[in-house]
């Protein structure tokens, strides 16, 4: 056993250094293929978190009438409380939605406003965005409401604008995965048809199947891991250095998780592909 | 030794290769395997390595039926045969030593057994003087005198030569044969495919010949053939 895994360790690197240009082919592949697919991940995860935190901030808010009376307020205020799906709500009386109107509004407009002329207003989180729409179905017609407002229209766009994004990301990562396993597999067995002779003796002098591949295995292993190496590299500079900024800004765990797969497919295409590329010439 | 019964292996084209053929070589025998081109020796000799599988009849090497071995048992039965082709089949980026160390390493020896084992065989086959260099330095002859050692470095029980002097000039011939007497002297069983008329009417051994998949002639102290000279 000692002998071989000397046998096998020696096998691969003098192979790998016999045939460096064929090794760089497959590592420079490895590379380009997983920094691409890396990419795409990173960038799905980030319109994914971005998306969620923009449903987070999502409100709803209802309006009272200005003369609404205290019972059809107080109406409002228990059936918002008792609704499993809202979140929380807050209630702005009519003093101080006039003073937050006096901060937004140019000055012309709130000047034509009197305390007593403004809406009072019930401002609630949803628990789960997209009842937002529930709410506000729910209120419009109450007596006492004078209008409930959500960003529906905002929230559909944004959610159907970052779905898209996700797809188009993912789909983008799943063929460039596929196309770098097919470069990988051609190139690796290019790297075993130079050497198919080699092979061919081994054969003839009574090596086993599994030694003649697991040198071949681990020198895919090897560039598996090389090339996933500078995928590594390239993704975590995407992370630090493209503007990925606010709430597409994705922390450290989301690199992480992006880089373990990277490193993990890398050397699961690099071993299992020379496994594969080396089938064909184990028979006879 | 070795023992075909019956055996009959046709390619997927439809021609046959060997036809019904039955033969017993004895342990320490050395064989000539005549016949013109097409007439089924290498057929012989790839059955014998496992390489093919006979449609039909059996197998015997050392009492075994080969064609029950697993698919997995095959490279034991290869370490118990050695080859040597008429192309060498030398590793061409590895020098004399490592060829022949590389047949005792793919079996597992430890370094020690390939320390001792190679020089001592490269003494045998006269080049172990040529132990560092690669094999396009050396002449034909010298090359398949590697091919030989590489083949019989772990002392197989069974020698296959397929025209091994078939690239070669008479006195390289005469080299090569010289070497396969020596190795057939050990006790191992040489099976020789050849075209070479004046080495097998030299040598005076075994003479099997082949035609169109039949063996025509089995001789104990054997010639090529009378009828040679008007057939090729």
């Amino acid at each position: 056993m000692r002998v071989y895994l000397r046998y096998a360790f020696k096998e691969t690197f003098t192979n790998l250094w016999r045939n460096r240009m064929m090794t760089v082919a497959a590592v420079l592949t490895v590379a380009v293929s997983l920094s691409l697919v890396g990419s795409a991940l990173l960038l799905k995860q980030s319109a994914a978190q971005a998306s969620a935190q923009w449903q987070q901030g999502t409100r709803v808010t209802v309006w009272m009438q200005p003369n609404a009376s205290q019972s059809e307020i107080d109406s409002v205020k228990t059936q918002l409380a008792g609704m499993p799906i809202v979140k929380d709500c807050q209630y702005f009386t009519q003093a101080q939605d006039y003073q937050q109107a006096k901060t937004l509004l140019p000055a012309d407009e709130w000047s034509v406003l009197t305390p007593s002329a403004t809406p009072s207003s019930f401002r609630c989180v949803p628990t789960v965005p997209t009842d937002a729409f529930t709410v506000q179905s729910t209120f419009t017609n109450q007596p006492g409401v004078y209008q409930v407002t959500a960003p529906e229209q905002q929230i559909r766009q944004m959610n159907h604008a970052i779905r898209i994004l996700q797809i188009v990301f993912l789909a983008l990562a799943a063929v460039l995965l596929l196309s770098a396993t097919v470069l990988i597999l051609n190139t690796i067995r290019m790297a075993i048809f130079s050497r198919r002779r080699e092979v061919s003796v081994m054969k003839l002098v009574g090596a086993t199947n599994w030694f003649i591949r697991v040198p071949f295995i681990t020198e895919g292993f090897i560039a598996g891991l090389l090339g996933s190496t500078v995928a590594m590299l390239a993704v975590t500079a995407l992370h630090t250095w493209y503007p990925l900024h606010n709430e597409f800004a994705l922390n450290t765990s989301a690199l992480v998780g992006t880089n373990t797969v990277v490193l993990v497919v890398g050397v699961v295409i690099g071993s299992v592909g020379s496994a594969i590329a080396i089938r064909r010439f184990l028979d006879v | 030794m070795i023992r075909f019964e019956n055996v009959s292996k046709t390619y997927k084209n439809g021609t046959p290769a060997l036809r019904n053929v039955t033969l017993d070589i004895e342990k320490g025998e050395f064989v000539f395997l005549v016949g013109a081109s097409g007439s089924g020796k290498t057929t012989f000799l790839r059955l014998l390595l496992r390489e093919e599988a006979p449609d039909a009849g059996r197998i015997l090497e050392a009492g075994r039926d080969i064609g029950e071995l697993p698919k997995w048992r095959v490279p034991y039965l290869r370490r118990n045969i050695g080859c040597v082709f008429q192309d060498f089949r030398l590793l061409p980026n590895k020098s004399v030593f490592e060829n022949v160390a590389f047949a005792l390493e793919v079996i597992g020896r430890p370094r020690s057994t390939v320390e001792s084992q190679v020089p001592q065989i490269l003494e045998l086959v006269g080049l172990a003087d040529k132990a560092k260099n690669l094999p396009h330095e050396l002449s034909g002859g010298e090359q398949q005198r590697v091919a030989v050692a590489r083949a019989f470095v772990n002392r197989p029980l069974i020698l296959l030569a397929d025209e091994p002097t078939g690239n070669l000039d008479p006195a390289n011939s005469e080299s090569i044969m010289a070497l396969l007497e020596r190795i057939n002297r050990t006790g191992t069983t040489v099976v020789m495919a050849t075209h070479d008329k004046a080495l097998v009417d030299r040598m005076r051994r075994r003479v099997v010949e082949l035609d169109r998949g039949e063996i025509v002639r089995d001789q104990v102290r054997g010639v090529y053939g009378i009828d040679e000279g008007v057939a090729i």
